[in-house]
């Protein structure tokens, strides 16, 4: 479809330098800047990962309810992590934003759990590298990622929430007593639901 | 190993996210170590956190692009800590454990020590054919068989299996007769024996 216009790369460059907004989203090759990360320390690809990443790993963060201060060293911390880790990414294992989004979660458990001396990131890191590979696993990580964002656009706005909540919040589990409290009721069912939602796409893509 | 006793979605979920107690978080990995297809479910909903990233509203960071070069590259990190038992899985590779002690007979833990953890982490082994006496929970008790099997009103549970029991179940495991059953232990509350056995023991069982 696109090919029909004919138009060439720099063009679309061209068209969207003077546009306003800036950068077009698909001219942003995550996979290539982490490869330049890797091979030669690239700081300009750095520069314009961090420009891209770490505002929605704040944004993620801040959805999630951890303080604007907090979410914005996780962020920093996060890409950083990414500089040191960009030899170790593999984009057939898993897309780049998956890959960043572990990073994340780890960095947010390092920071959040600190003074606990948490080790919970390392477990997380045993599980990532070295899960022996199953028979079955016959798709590739990329394509899992590619079938998830599948199932995703499937959800209403509303299952879409709740799944945000699973992911996202320090909710009812991340304190044992105050998952009690809660009452089995609507989040509840109505996050079971969305998650079997979820799950039924991803099962029918597989 | 069966495919029922695996966590709910919503456990897995909370564990993908990070989100669990560290204590429970670590009976959910070493039940995914051993089981394909909770593994599979878990990368499934990391990426569904990074459809998430990619589809959140970005927020402007306060601070500009940090100076990376003072980083040094990452060569996995692993805690190279030997396993305190043969059959152990690689997640309790990071923790520090406590020596087996007897807690009746044929039966005996061993503490795992999970720093800042609110359940508390232990392996039980107890021995072919031993009935524990029954008891229910004030909290939750959940369980990854590693080895052997063991058997309540809820179905059978073999390597790799998950029990998940919140506040109020109860039950009365019986242990496989030939294999007996070594398994990993997040509790939360207390465990409250019932009957005389039970309470007898009560005092002697500080789980």
């Amino acid at each position: 479809m696109v090919a029909a216009f004919a138009l060439t790369v720099e063009d679309m460059r061209e068209a969207l330098a003077a546009a306003p907004g800036g950068r077009f989203f698909a001219l942003f090759d995550a996979n290539a800047l982490i490869a330049a990360i890797a091979r030669s320390g690239d700081r300009d690809a750095f520069a314009e990962l961090f420009d891209h990443f770490a505002p929605r790993v704040k944004g993620l963060l801040m959805r999630g309810g951890t303080s604007a201060e907090l979410a914005e060293e996780i962020a920093q911390e996060t890409l950083l992590t990414v500089w040191r880790k960009a030899a170790l990414f593999d984009p057939a294992k898993a897309n780049a934003s998956t890959w960043i989004a572990t990073i994340a979660r780890n960095r947010r458990i390092d920071i959040a759990r600190r003074e606990a001396r948490s080790r919970l990131s390392q477990v997380y890191e045993i599980l990532d590298e070295d899960g022996p590979e199953q028979p079955d696993e016959t798709i590739s990580g990329a394509e899992r990622d590619a079938r998830i964002r599948a199932a995703m656009t499937g959800l209403s706005a509303d299952q879409y929430r709740v799944v945000e909540l699973a992911f996202l919040e320090e909710f009812s589990h991340q304190d044992v007593a105050k998952r009690l409290a809660i009452p089995l009721g609507t989040v509840k069912s109505r996050l079971r639901l969305a998650l079997s939602h979820l799950r039924g796409k991803l099962e029918d893509l597989r | 190993m069966s495919t029922a006793h695996r966590p709910s979605d919503d456990t897995l979920a909370a564990f993908a996210g990070g989100h669990l107690d560290e204590g429970l978080a670590l009976a959910v990995a070493a039940h995914v170590e051993l089981n394909s297809e909770s593994r599979r479910l878990v990368q499934e909903f990391q990426a569904v956190q990074g459809a998430l990233l990619d589809r959140i509203e970005p927020v402007a960071m306060a601070r500009g692009v940090p100076d990376p070069s003072g980083q040094k590259p990452a060569n996995n990190p692993i805690a190279a800590r030997p396993p305190a038992e043969p059959d152990m899985p690689n997640v309790l590779r990071p923790y520090a454990f406590g020596p087996w002690r007897p807690i009746g007979i044929r039966v005996a833990m061993r503490r795992i020590e999970v720093p800042g953890a609110q359940a508390r982490v232990f392996m039980l082994r107890a021995g072919p054919g031993i009935a524990l006496p029954h008891h229910k929970h004030t909290g939750f008790e959940w369980t990854t068989i590693l080895s052997g099997a063991y058997e309540h009103e809820y179905g059978r549970y073999a390597a790799g299996d998950f029990d998940e029991a919140d506040a109020g179940h109860d039950h009365t495991p019986r242990v496989d007769p030939v294999e007996g059953c070594t398994c990993l232990v997040a509790m939360t509350g207390n465990v409250l024996f019932q009957g005389w056995l039970g309470r007898l023991l009560q005092p002697l069982v500080r789980l």
